[in-house]
């Protein structure tokens, strides 16, 4: 067996970006040989603990030490020295490089005069992947490889360089529930071998099931750290919920009932699309949601999600097959004033990444509210507005003046959902009408998760038909009255949201009757 | 017509390629490790202007040579400072290196030589046999130091960035250099030892077209280190396709010189004489579409 893992001490640290206190005396030990989860809302100062143990920042004040001695200087390379090393949430990898050039990279095995030695490279990553399980195919580059095989590569890149402690930041967040048990798996094993691992999460349900310690943090201060007892899961998560949020949970969110008589609110036939390449994205859809039924859209990531949504908000002019809200057929081409105007009076569409296509960053969280509806209104009633959405959607901080840019994930996201939902709610629904929500809650902590559910709630009680995409089953089967599952651009099952997540997986993942 | 398939075509092809392969490598070296360099042009004529001056002074071409490669990697070090270091726009450091190397070789030509439009003749390297035959003239390109170090290094550069560290790295910070720093290497420095490379392969350029022309002129780079970079664009990025590129436009211009004896007395010299150019544009417009450029170019 190889050496053990450090201890990481992180004793009353604090640390002070320009405007905002990210962390506020925060302590906690990460010892060799456990998997320790860090949980927390968006914003309590996960992340920044994990980077200053290992070494991407350094704190204002208190102090990090790592197997005993304080960590100096406060730099990655340092920490790397000491054998602690990060996998970010973001993957840090060289889109053209092939698997083993990014597997080299910064930690190249070289013969004299710095050429690089490629055989040892591969005999070492494989013999590595192969005591670890971690098997990448190195010879494909990093931007064919899928999110499962990337997050195994940058696993096994810190493990090749040499890391005793491994510091995790939402591994979890874009892989399938089959994945994520898979990268437990191997989380486990490290810590056998006595390795320090530490998880930051969003996800309760793989903390209780998999975690050996917990350290909850509230705005920057750690609030709890204790050992989990896997024989308690659901009091576990029920008192993690407790403290991460620093009150009592909302009740769990159940859908409202579908009156049996409901009309039609989005109806599909046959759509089809076929992008530029000649690649079918999309193949012989045909599908509905009710007013008032919340339908969920599961599958693995790039199985025709995007396209299905985009079908809906017009971006596919060149789609075939047809689609229709509250009864009318809405028309394709997107560039239309009148189309757009039409689609925009039955449907609206949050699409799955905030950044890119909800939300303007620089602009203020008041102009975001009223996106799309600039010079329709005035200006004293669009003040209006957008103080109405503020505070019923709970946006914090409650200054329409601040940059959205500044907001915290979750309240970014209560932006864009207000801005769909709002406007039917407000003026009493026509029922009929629908909104189709990509991704409600990714990224986004508990407390803000809860929000947005609850409203998607209310809209469906209002007479909404809301259709939902996400990533996260457990989210979909917990919103919905009905699952249909998306694999190659076919609807391929349907299921209720009591059926397993290992029933939903198998057909995500299309294992032929295994 | 006689002249185009003979060895005097070939020689000219090579000796005029040179400075544009060696442009075009620099161009490689900075571009690949993710900063923008339109500056080659200003290197190009700094780095000739300098190696005369220094030969000149000392009556050694070997000291020319060096001052030369020297004054080149300065300059691009500088500008690799000026971008990585003072955040200054690539488009806006190239544009100025280009006027200043411009003005200040005309300056300096003022100054030390007395002259608006040339330095006086140097010596450089005179090696090989003497004679007008295209024998004579390739066995006098094979027999140029400075022509086999741009040979040296057109071979070398696709080598050291696939298979050595060094390169690994500069392409890295290329395409992703949060990546590269992510694995604790410093983007700032890999840019700086990527430019510095840029330099001395670019400055090499500049030695060789002082020398083949014995002085310096003003203005004489004329476009040279454009035309490398619209090879190493047209090349998608790849060395040993920029240095095609080179060579076909280098083979373009020799033979609009052996084609211009033939034609000195009718209209087509001039026509022959927009081949080069008219050639660069086609393959840019045709290779214009599918560019796969690092992914971090300019950023």
């Amino acid at each position: 067996m190889g050496e053990r893992g450090p201890v990481i001490e992180c004793s009353d640290v604090t640390m002070r970006f320009a405007r905002t206190l990210a962390l506020d005396g925060a302590s906690a030990v990460f010892s060799p040989g456990e998997i320790h989860a860090v949980v927390g809302e968006n914003g309590a100062g996960k992340s920044t603990l994990l980077k200053l143990a290992a070494g991407s920042l350094a704190p204002t004040s208190g102090s990090v030490a790592v197997g005993g001695e304080r960590l100096r200087p406060a730099t990655p390379a340092e920490a790397a020295r000491r054998r602690v090393l990060m996998v970010h949430q973001h993957f840090m990898l060289v889109g053209a490089f092939t698997a083993l050039e990014n597997l080299m990279l910064g930690n190249e095995p070289v013969q004299q005069g710095g050429v690089l030695n490629e055989a040892r490279a591969r005999r070492e990553v494989t013999a590595l992947a192969e005591k670890t399980g971690l098997t990448v195919p190195f010879d494909t580059v990093a931007d064919a490889l899928g999110v499962g095989d990337k997050q195994r590569l940058e696993i096994l890149r810190v493990l090749y360089r040499g890391a005793l402690a491994i510091l995790l930041d939402e591994p979890t967040a874009v892989l399938t529930p089959l994945e994520a048990d898979e990268l437990y798996k191997v989380l486990r094993s490290l810590a056998d071998e006595g390795r320090t691992v530490v998880i930051v999460t969003h996800r309760l349900d793989e903390v209780v099931r998999f975690a050996d310690r917990v350290t909850v943090m509230r705005r920057g201060r750690t609030v709890l750290t204790r050992p989990l007892d896997r024989a308690s899961n659901a009091a576990s998560t029920e008192d993690l919920t407790r403290a991460i949020m620093g009150r009592e949970p909302p009740p769990p969110f159940s859908p409202p009932d579908v009156e049996s008589d409901a009309k039609m609110a989005i109806e599909i036939r046959a759509l089809g699309f076929q992008d530029a390449a000649g690649v079918t994205r999309l193949r012989d859809i045909t599908m509905s949601v009710r007013a008032g039924e919340i339908v969920g859209i599961a599958g693995v990531e790039g199985n025709g999600q995007r396209e299905l949504v985009h079908a809906i908000a017009g971006l596919l002019p060149s789609c075939s097959g047809s689609i229709a809200v509250a009864g009318e057929p809405l028309p394709f081409d997107a560039d239309e004033a009148r189309a757009i105007a039409a689609r925009r009076s039955v449907v609206r569409v949050v699409h799955e990444d905030r950044h890119t296509e909800g939300l303007l960053l620089d602009a203020t969280v008041a102009d975001n509210l009223v996106l799309g509806q600039l010079g329709t209104v005035s200006r004293d009633h669009e003040a209006e507005v957008v103080s109405r959405r503020v505070k019923s959607f709970g946006i914090v901080p409650a200054d329409p003046s601040r940059l959205a840019g500044e907001l915290s994930g979750g309240n970014q996201q209560k932006i864009v959902v207000a801005r769909a939902l709002d406007a039917f709610l407000s003026k009493g629904t026509q029922p009929g009408c629908a909104v189709v929500i990509s991704q409600p809650t990714r990224g986004v902590d508990v407390g803000a998760a809860a929000a947005i559910h609850e409203a998607i709630g209310k809209a469906a009680a209002a007479g909404l038909g809301v259709l939902i995409v996400s990533a996260d089953l457990a989210e979909l089967r917990q919103l919905c009255h009905r699952l249909l599952v998306i694999r190659k651009g076919e609807i391929v099952a349907e299921f209720a949201p009591s059926a397993s997540e290992e029933t939903i997986g198998r057909a995500m993942l299309g294992a032929e009757a295994a | 017509m006689s002249g185009v398939f003979s060895l005097t075509m070939v020689a000219e092809s090579l000796r005029i390629s040179a400075p544009y392969v060696c442009a075009a490598m620099g161009g490689i070296w900075a571009e690949k490790s993710g900063v923008v360099q339109i500056g080659l042009e200003g290197v190009l004529l700094t780095s000739a202007f300098a190696s005369v001056a220094a030969a000149a002074a000392t009556q050694s071409a070997v000291i020319g040579l060096l001052t030369g490669v020297c004054a080149g990697a300065l300059l691009s070090l500088g500008h690799a400072l000026l971008v990585e270091k003072a955040k200054v726009h690539a488009m806006v450091s190239g544009i100025a290196l280009n006027l200043l190397a411009y003005a200040g070789t005309r300056l300096a030509l003022r100054g030390l030589y007395d002259s608006a439009s040339n330095s006086p003749a140097i010596e450089g390297f005179r090696f090989g046999p003497v004679g007008a035959s295209g024998g004579a003239l390739l066995g006098r390109v094979f027999a140029d130091p400075v022509t086999l170090v741009a040979i040296l290094m057109a071979v070398a550069t696709p080598w050291l960035l696939k298979k050595t560290r060094f390169g690994l790295r500069v392409r890295a910070a290329g395409e992703n250099p949060d990546a590269l720093s992510a694995v604790g290497a410093s983007v700032t420095k890999i840019r700086s030892y990527a430019l510095l490379l840029s330099g001395v392969a670019c400055g090499l350029g500049g030695v060789h077209l002082a020398f083949d022309q014995h002085r310096f002129e003003s203005g004489m780079s004329n476009g040279r280190g454009f035309i490398a970079l619209a090879a190493v664009v047209v090349s998608g990025w790849r060395a040993g396709y920029a240095v095609l590129a080179c060579l076909a436009f280098g083979a373009l211009e020799a033979l609009q010189i052996v084609l211009q004896d033939d034609l000195r007395k009718s209209r087509g010299g001039d026509l022959i004489q927009l081949l080069p150019y008219v050639a660069t544009l086609l393959v840019l417009a045709v290779a214009a579409g599918k560019s796969n450029a690092p992914k971090a170019l300019g950023k």
